[in-house]
């Protein structure tokens, strides 16, 4: 409607009388400000629109104010709050319907000053109550993306109709009005999505501390785990058995976000429940499927490995449901077993298919689907073939970095779901420690350090040459500790260790020094006449390798020395 | 060779138109620093210095700084400077830090006179 219509719409069958009680200018932007000052400080949605509502009735000094937001869909109009004889509040009109519709469609100011007479007005509510309309005026709460409601005001209390003038004040006032009612939208928006934030950061913990601890070794069991998204669908877990077997379980939970996290920790503390009593694989699988069959109604599934193996990896048995192959690692070989059987989660009576390996020193390898999902930067998947490749690549490294360097491999390609590697191996002896001593940082304990070491190396059946090269460098160790580590009027103390890791030898020093950049500690060439400095050159000439690192914590320094040395006594009792 | 056996020890004493310092012992970074004085003051004391290292078991870097330090200040000042009777043990530290060509090594103090 024009503004021209409205105002002939306003005219009335009466004359409308004059106003000794109309608010002034004055007193219309003394209240204008009070309105913008009290709502200003409210972003509480609720109580803004009461607040709202219950000034403009009062000012404009009417028997009844209502006002309506749009709802989500944009195609109606609900009475969020209103004051009066009758409470209309979630009373619903259509967009374009009544004043109220017409106002918000419109973007424009309505005035009936006779409601009687008027068949634009909506006459539901009186017919419904005995309460008469007799005039009213409504406008839109205008924002800069358009209306979202309206305020509408019924009656005057001195009987006289609205008028433009009505109109127009009520417009005043609603522009701050919707402002306010903007602002409390998008904070309670802010707010809501910090309480979901804080709620996904919840879910993620939960699932982070359902996921077990890498072991010490000697374990037979690892595995890692990286959520594509905030929360995840797979997971992982291991435990004891009272018979001394490990258990161990992946699994792989339809569908990303927050209730694939749900269904996965309900699934994850499911399946740990049903292997706990010792079931074979099968029955294990077969009585978590009927659980989850009766409780999973949406349509969602779980695939799943579980199985057991002894502490020394000789044998695994394990079942699938609907999860990929498993490799089996034979030396230079992968076997693909895969693994039969329905998800769990969709067919009550499914049965599973059981296999029995013989791992005899090999490794097996379990991914979740995320692994084969992985994307080249032709966004070619990586397939079982790819990872195969992997697998190769990184076999020689010890069972927990040899997880995370297929997992940084996957990762720098692209992972496009959830995933999860575990590992099945033979576990390593663990190093044995053919010296373990600490002595305070100073020069005169050097000597009774160097006979410490070398009667281990002596007991070992190290030669006297290669013995007293290792001692002039775990000596030379020792002193650049105590002269640089420390320093002049430095204290503390050096810990030695001497490990025997199958024939590699390595000698570990720690201390409680300020930790030590080792970019800077750098070999100083031999062969030059210089008066000092050569320490970490004879050390480098000495040993295969070594390294340096700062202990957590930023003080302390851990520096190894390594050393691979011909079959020694200790070497031929272990069969090496 | 049996490493607990030699007291670290420093002893200088003049000979036929050189100063020999005798060392003894392990020498480490507990009193390489007296060996370093020891040879620095034998330069001043006579016209050569021979060091004989036979009874030296162990030796480390801080050690051999000496060595090298008494050997540069001999050379700086037109004086003889001679590792006597190096021991096995000091020989594999001086070749594993590619000094067993710089330094003059004799079997007597004598032979670094007529060398």
């Amino acid at each position: 409607m024009s503004p021209a219509r409205a105002r002939a719409a306003a005219s009335g069958p009466r004359r409308p009388r004059p106003r000794a009680d109309a608010p002034g200018e004055a007193d219309t932007l003394a209240f204008l400000a009070e309105l913008s000052r009290a709502l200003a400080v409210s972003v509480d949605l609720r109580r803004t629109l009461a607040e709202a509502i219950t000034r403009v009735a009062a000012f404009m000094r009417v028997e009844a104010a209502s006002l309506f937001l749009l709802d989500a869909s944009g195609e109606a109009l609900e009475c969020r709050v209103c004051v009066g004889p009758v409470d209309i509040a979630g009373v619903r009109v259509g967009l374009g319907e009544g004043i109220v519709g017409r106002a918000v469609a419109a973007n424009e100011a309505q005035v009936v000053a006779d409601a009687g007479r008027d068949a634009r007005v909506w006459r539901a509510v009186d017919d419904a109550t005995g309460f008469v309309t007799r005039s009213l005026a409504c406008a839109p709460l205008a924002t800069a993306a358009g209306p979202i409601g309206a305020i509408e005001i019924v009656n005057r209390r001195d009987g006289v109709p609205f008028t433009d003038a009505d109109a127009r004040l009520l417009g005043l006032i609603a522009a701050p009005a919707a402002l306010a009612i903007n602002n409390a939208r998008l904070a309670g928006e802010l707010v809501e999505q910090q309480r979901l934030r804080r709620e996904l950061d919840l879910a993620r913990q939960l699932q982070a501390s359902l996921l077990p601890r890498p072991r010490p070794a000697p374990f037979p069991v690892a595995g890692v785990h990286r959520p594509a998204y905030e929360t995840s669908g797979d997971f992982y877990d291991f435990f004891d058995c009272a018979d001394g077997r490990i258990g161990f379980v992946v699994g792989d939970v339809s569908g990303k976000g927050l209730d694939a996290a749900l269904l996965m920790t309900r699934a994850a503390s499911l399946l740990r429940w049903a292997g706990k009593d010792g079931l074979a694989p099968a029955a294990w699988l077969a009585r978590a499927n009927e659980e989850l069959c009766r409780t999973v109604s949406d349509g969602r599934f779980v695939c799943a490995l579980v199985g057991y193996c002894d502490r020394a990896a000789a044998r695994v048995r394990f079942a699938g449901a609907g999860f990929p192959p498993v490799l089996v690692r034979h030396g230079g070989t992968l076997v693909e077993h895969a693994a039969g059987g329905p998800p769990l989660g969709i067919v009550a009576d499914a049965a599973f298919e059981e296999h029995d390996v013989e791992l005899a020193g090999g490794a097996l390898y379990a991914f979740s689907d995320g692994a084969v999902d992985v994307r080249d930067a032709q966004g070619r998947r990586l397939g079982a073939a790819g990872l195969r490749t992997l697998i190769a690549r990184h076999a020689a490294a010890a069972p927990q970095a040899r997880l995370q360097a297929l997992l940084a491999d996957l990762e720098r390609l692209r992972l496009v779901d959830d995933t999860t590697l575990l590992l099945v191996e033979a576990p390593a002896a663990a190093p044995r420690v053919l010296l373990d001593v600490h002595v305070r940082a100073q020069p005169a304990e050097l000597r009774p350090l160097r006979a410490a070491v070398r009667r281990a190396l002596d007991a070992l059946g190290v030669g006297p040459d290669l013995r007293e090269r290792l001692v002039l460098a775990v000596d030379e160790a020792c002193a650049n500790v105590i002269r640089h580590g420390y320093g002049e009027a430095g204290e503390g103390d050096i810990g030695l260790r001497i490990l025997l890791d199958g024939t590699l030898l390595g000698f570990e020093l720690t201390d409680a020094a300020p930790g030590v950049d080792p970019a800077r500690v750098r070999p100083k060439p031999l062969g030059e006449c210089r008066c000092g400095g050569f320490g970490v050159a004879l050390i480098d000439e000495v040993m295969d390798d070594w390294r340096i690192d700062p202990l957590p914590g930023g003080q302390g320094n851990r520096l190894m020395l390594r050393k691979r040395i011909g079959a020694t006594d200790d070497g031929r009792k272990d069969g090496a | 060779m049996n490493a607990n056996a030699g007291t670290n020890g420093v002893a200088s004493e003049m000979g036929e138109g050189y100063v020999l310092v005798r060392l003894s012992g392990e020498v480490d970074l507990s009193w390489s620093q007296a060996v370093r004085r020891a040879v620095l003051d034998a330069l001043d004391a006579g016209p050569a210095v021979a060091v004989d290292l036979s009874a030296v078991s162990y030796i480390d870097s801080s050690g051999i700084a000496a060595l090298v330090e008494g050997f540069q200040n001999a050379r700086a000042r037109g004086q003889r400077f001679a590792l006597v009777a190096v021991s096995d043990a000091v020989r594999a530290v001086l070749e594993l830090a590619r000094l067993d060509r710089v330094f003059l090594l004799v079997p007597t103090p004598d032979a670094m006179i007529a060398a």
